[in-house]
């Protein structure tokens, strides 16, 4: 029941970009079309469950006063192998994903988890944690992404869904992803209140 | 005191170790990662001049003197031994970073034959439509010896280019580095009329 929790609570109730608001600068960057969202999702999540498996592996070796220090090599060594990994094996994805790899090494969430949960728990619920908080991520990515190739692009997957003069070039400039998280944090907490 | 060398060399070891296991995994990528960058070039050379059958770097031959900083790689395209195009790596400044194309000439022809964007970080969906097919093949067939120019409208002209809608600085970029591609083809290959 506690595992399932581990798992469940990164998808909605602690969602890392809506409720936790962790990750902002990637998500506000990369949300410009739904299969970059979704790509950013996957391959954050791949980062986020390596890091997690040895930063809760380590717990009880790493000293508590450089702890920050070792989990920041740890998570940059992880992101550089996938981004070695993926452009030699699997080039078409890297084309894809290429730009958003490098990216993961600054996304707080990875050092946020590490720091608040996997330096604290054994390995099984660091990899529930992980896998949830990843799905979590991801959803909310492709539903920025969603509201903004939608209104910005007149796209949704790259297949038009609006007439060609309405989408609005603003939504998917900077200041459309400023505006679209910002509704949709402010959308989300006034639900939560109705319902708390 | 004591606790900063251990604390230290807990650092230098995790590093280490980390170090080692990037290390490790680009001796093993490395090759892999080399020969597809080769492959995409040639496949990137097979669109731009599709009639090659060998193509060489020959830039060292061609860029001795001084010449346009946005060119960067003369390529030369063979048919049957003999040179029958030439394909240009340039790069330029775009909107929010750099561009690099190719783009290839027909010496007989002296036309460019055809350009492709092949890296570029224009802003999606307005400036990044430079890398759309639809906007490399304004510049198909358009003839080297005079400088293309960037149109807002629909071109009168044959050295006119129509910019992509709201991304003028995208289109001039590119036409920019295809006209110091075009500029150095004029000079060094037209054939003397």
């Amino acid at each position: 029941m506690s595992l399932m929790n581990e798992f469940t609570k990164g998808i909605v109730r602690e969602n890392p970009l809506f409720r936790l608001v962790l990750g902002c600068c990637p998500s506000l960057a990369i949300t410009t079309s739904v299969d970059n969202g979704l790509g950013m999702g996957v391959a954050f999540t791949g980062v986020l469950l390596a890091s997690n498996i040895v930063i809760s592996a380590m717990r009880n070796i790493i000293p508590d006063s450089v702890r920050i220090p070792a989990y920041v090599v740890i998570i940059a060594a992880f992101v550089t192998m996938t981004d070695l990994l993926m452009h030699a094996f699997t080039p078409e994805l890297y084309k894809a994903l290429g730009i958003f790899i490098p990216l993961i090494v600054v996304n707080c969430i990875i050092l946020g988890r590490a720091e608040a949960f996997a330096n604290k728990n054994t390995i099984l619920p660091s990899i529930l944690d992980a896998l949830g908080m990843g799905l979590g991520f991801t959803l909310a990515l492709v539903i920025v992404s969603s509201v903004r190739e939608v209104l910005g692009g007149g796209t949704f997957f790259g297949i038009a869904v609006l007439p060609e003069n309405v989408p609005a070039i603003l939504m998917i400039l900077p200041p459309g992803g400023f505006i679209t998280l910002g509704c949709l944090l402010g959308f989300l907490n006034k639900i939560q209140k109705k319902t708390a | 005191m004591r606790d900063i060398i251990k604390l230290g060399a807990f650092l230098l070891v995790i590093s280490g170790v980390a170090g080692l296991g990037v290390g490790y995994v680009f001796s093993l990528t490395n090759p892999l990662i080399e020969k597809q960058i080769l492959q995409n070039k040639i496949n990137s050379f097979k669109e731009v001049y599709p009639q090659a059958d060998k193509v060489e770097n020959e830039t060292a031959s061609y860029l001795r003197e001084s010449h346009d900083p946005a060119v960067k790689e003369v390529n030369i395209a063979y048919r049957d031994g003999s040179p029958v195009g030439v394909i240009y790596a340039v790069e330029t400044k775009g909107y929010s970073g750099p561009i690099s194309i190719l783009a290839g000439f027909d010496i007989a022809a002296a036309k460019i034959t055809a350009i492709k964007v092949l890296n570029q970080s224009e802003t999606p969906g307005l400036g990044a439509k430079a890398k759309d097919k639809f906007f490399q093949d304004r510049y198909r067939d358009k003839n080297a010896a005079a400088p293309l120019e960037v149109t807002k409208t629909a071109p009168v002209k044959e050295i006119q280019i129509q910019a992509i809608t709201a991304s003028t600085i995208t289109s001039r970029a590119v036409t920019k580095g295809v006209n110091a591609a075009r500029e150095h083809f004029a000079a060094n290959f037209a054939r003397s009329k």
